[in-house]
């Protein structure tokens, strides 16, 4: 490990939970002046938590943190710039509602702080009297970058600021980059992007599940070495000597073709997220889907349950073009979503037969009372998924895997043709999840489709037929499930299996 | 480095007066909406002249102030239904203390009961803030509380004030007169200083940036617990002035009359002012004219000769019209984006 004196910051057994879920074990961390320092792990590995600890937003639990080997005190964002540690976070901190200047003036800054980094970003000639929410998502990156800039940190602390920008831009953020490391400043850099991460980091920290498993000198490091860290090392013992990325995979050709196509999407595009979608989904199938966070999955789900339009391209359901206005029109063409957020879906006062019989409720025809056979409906679901209903009364007191089950069964009551699943075992206990994979299985088997979008990719062999890989918007990669390996799916979830950009 | 700003987002890429109509389109639309409707109402009546006008200025002055504060509770992201409490409160201890009270000691007098009520709203701020039990909650508590208080204060409607005070709030010292220009000046003074110091200051521009989205001011450095305790002050502050006004116009005090009515009407006013009940969106200069209108309708009804029973029915109808608009232009800039 460093010699702490000479380190700008040290972390040191940072550990966080939200709730039920540890989001940091035990993290360590340190970084050197005039190094770019990568921090690196896959979904959930705790990179965003570390860095909001880091810029005092939220506070650890325990661990601690010293800043020139000065034990440091971080309790609000001040404490951290206080401190020299200035951070572009993943969401812009811009505030909506007042104009660019207003925003400067609100953080201390005075507009000359900020001109020479606007003019280096090639926005010279910005006009501040503009309202944020008149500027493009990448400009208001670039001016969260150059508001931390004018803060003179020791320490910038980039988390995923190139996911929204372009190229030529991201290209700007780099010499920006190198610049403070010339200075004799330090980067913290996260970022998805591994080639950039090779390119312009010194040293990298990644994390898995909450804790630093390796620091890596970069030079000389090849993306595969990054992957398998980032994956666990127990998987590289079996791994042999593949390379990482597959760049032929096989057609996916598993399903009989002649089972009819239910559900098609013809180059789906939404705003800037969704560049070009198009897949076919048959009777039957389970269709996976995975991708890094932020790559268009959210409004690929969102155009597929109705709750947003493409704004080009369509979507076609049986055949026949779906216009939907709402998820009622999507429900209706047998469209079906399990949000990732149980809390989304759940009426979480209620008892867990009136959330089963939720969808039931929109036939005027019910308004009054549930049939019997519909009443008999719910409980051949409550069966069929096994829901521990002692504690029926109340939804909210189920387990999360009960809870998520009463989401998929109130379809099951309902009935509907395809499932679009958006992560549904997040935070679920193993056997939950192998409950519902199973249930997943027996509904293709009778005749469902399913769309299941997931971020753990372990999951994908287990349960679907094929799968998609989004990157920025785009179907980068498409495979026959069976002969899928976390590491290539990983690669290919980084974009490295064909140059996208 | 050969960079260039997109033209989109480069100084004068938009023809300024375009800017400002989008800007203060409201704020602009009210005025014009107010001026018409006193030139209407000139139409209406026989004689229009300066009574007329000092009659809707003074008394539609305890509305406006009223109004101011609600909005700047409002746009920093809260809702404060005791302002109504407050007016009746503060209005009733100024008429219980300045009772034969001379000139000097009755501005003594309401300058210490807008002390008192800055510091008494902070108070609810920071119980807001500190309990996390959401305003419109905590504000129900302090309205019943302050009409508790006024009543307790000044059980039968009584007292008085200097006539050197009333002619502050009414330009006569009879309280009634055709001198519009003394709370004109206060009017406007008050709402430039509040305009100047929500649009330019840094703990101003707090109030739109937590109002607007909490999570950015933070991350801004803005501590959100200050934010929430200065509005509630400025805002009790403003009551204040609302109260005293109402002690000025009537000469007296009294509790009887309804706090939550008048709460009703401020957030009515604000409504019409372009205040967003979300938070961040608004300005105080507009709460002015809507304030004025509001208070105004009745005399214009009455004028066309409507029963001021179904006055309510219309003002109800304008409030719902005029969100409505508002909805519908939000929708389209929204679509057309």
């Amino acid at each position: 490990m460093t010699d702490e004196k000479q380190a700008l910051l040290t972390a040191r057994d940072v550990a966080k939970r939200f709730g039920s879920v540890v989001a940091l074990r035990s993290a360590n961390l340190t970084v050197r002046p005039g190094e770019i320092h990568a921090l690196l792990g896959a979904n959930g590995a705790g990179k965003s938590t570390l860095v909001k600890i880091l810029s005092a937003v939220i506070s650890s639990d325990s661990g601690s943190i010293s800043v020139h080997g000065r034990e440091a005190s971080l309790r609000k964002p001040t404490d951290a710039t206080g401190a020299g540690i200035a951070t572009v976070f993943q969401d812009p901190a811009l505030v909506p509602n007042l104009t660019l200047a207003q925003n400067l003036r609100i953080s201390h800054l005075e507009e000359a702080d900020v001109m020479p980094w606007l003019e280096q970003m090639g926005l010279g000639h910005i006009d501040l009297d503009l309202m944020v929410t008149d500027v493009p998502l990448a400009y208001q990156r670039l001016l969260d970058l150059s508001r931390a800039l004018a803060r003179d940190p020791q320490l910038l602390m980039l988390d995923e600021i190139t996911a929204a920008l372009t190229t030529d831009q991201a290209q700007y953020v780099f010499d920006v980059m190198r610049d403070w490391k010339d200075r004799g400043r330090s980067v913290l850099f996260i970022s998805h992007r591994l080639s950039e991460v090779l390119e312009l980091c010194d040293q990298a920290t990644i994390l898995r599940n909450g804790v630093d498993v390796a620091h890596l000198e970069l030079a000389g490091v090849g993306e595969d070495r990054l992957v398998t860290a980032m994956l666990g090392e127990e998987l590289v013992e079996h791994r042999g000597d593949e390379t990482v990325e597959e760049p032929d995979a096989p057609e996916a050709t598993v399903l009989d073709s002649s089972e009819p196509v239910v559900l098609e999407g013809r180059d789906l595009h939404l705003r800037d997220k969704v560049n070009g979608i198009s897949f076919e989904l048959r009777r039957g199938e389970i269709l996976g889907l995975t991708a890094l966070e932020g790559q268009g999955q959210d409004q690929l789900f969102q155009i597929l349950s109705g709750d947003h339009r493409p704004s080009s391209g369509e979507l076609l359901v049986n055949g026949t073009k779906l216009n939907a206005r709402s998820p009622y029109d999507a429900i209706r063409r047998g469209l079906v979503l399990v949000p990732a957020d149980r809390q989304l879906a759940l009426l979480p006062q209620r008892s867990v037969r009136e959330n089963m019989a939720t969808p039931l409720y929109n036939r005027p025809s019910r308004w009054f009372t549930l049939a019997r056979d519909e009443s008999a409906r719910v409980d051949r679901a409550v069966d069929r998924l096994d829901i521990d209903v002692r504690a029926g009364s109340q939804a909210q007191r189920l387990s999360g895997g009960n809870q998520q089950k009463v989401t998929i069964g109130r379809w099951l009551a309902a009935g509907f043709d395809t499932l679009l699943c958006f992560d549904p075992t997040r935070g679920i206990d193993i056997q939950t999840k192998a409950q519902i994979y199973e249930l997943l299985k027996e509904l293709a088997a009778s005749g469902a489709s399913v769309v299941l979008y997931t971020s753990e990719l372990r999951e994908i062999p287990l349960v679907c037929d094929r799968v998609l890989v989004l990157y920025n918007g785009r179907i980068v990669h498409e495979q026959a499930a069976s002969t899928t390996s976390e590491e290539g799916l990983l690669s290919a979830a980084h974009g490295l299996g064909e140059e996208a950009g | 480095m050969t960079a260039t700003t997109p033209s989109a987002l480069a100084t004068g890429s938009q023809a300024s007066w375009r800017r400002w109509l989008r800007r203060h389109g409201w704020t602009f639309g009210v005025w014009i909406l107010f001026i018409a409707l006193i030139a209407y109402y000139a139409t209406l009546i026989p004689k229009f002249g300066s009574f007329q006008v000092a009659s809707i200025v003074n008394n539609g002055s305890p509305l406006v102030f009223l109004a101011a504060a609600q909005a700047v509770i409002v746009i920093a992201g809260g809702i404060d239904l005791g302002v109504g409490g407050m007016l009746v409160l503060t209005s009733v201890t100024a008429a219980r203390f300045m009772e034969d009270q001379p000139f000097g000691a009755t501005i003594m007098i309401a300058l210490l009961i807008i002390a008192a009520a800055v510091a008494i709203n902070a108070v609810v701020g920071w119980v807001i803030d500190r309990s996390k039990v959401p305003d419109i909650v905590i504000t129900l508590g302090s309205l019943y509380f302050f009409q508790g208080l006024a009543l307790a204060m000044l059980p039968n409607p009584g007292g008085g004030t200097s006539e050197g005070f009333r002619w502050i709030f009414t330009g006569s010292k009879s309280g009634i007169g055709s001198n519009p220009w003394p709370v004109m000046v206060l009017i406007t003074i008050t709402i430039l200083a509040l305009g100047w110091w929500m649009g330019k200051t840094h703990s101003g521009l707090s109030l739109y940036a937590v109002g607007s989205n909490k999570t950015a001011a933070y991350l801004s450095g803005i501590r959100a617990a200050r934010v929430k305790i200065i509005s509630y002050a400025v805002g009790g502050g403003l009551a204040a002035m609302a109260g005293l006004a109402n002690t000025a116009i009537a000469g007296r005090g009294n509790a009887n009359i309804v706090g939550g009515n008048l709460t009703l009407k401020s957030v009515a006013a604000i409504v019409l002012g372009g205040v967003a009940l979300t938070g961040g969106i608004g300005s105080v200069i507009a709460v002015v004219p809507a304030g004025l209108i509001l208070f105004f309708l009745n005399p214009i009804l009455s004028a066309m000769g409507i029963d001021p029973n179904r006055a309510q029915v219309i003002q109800g109808v304008l409030i719902v019209l005029v969100m409505m608009v508002t909805g519908l232009i939000e929708w389209r800039r929204r679509r057309r984006s």
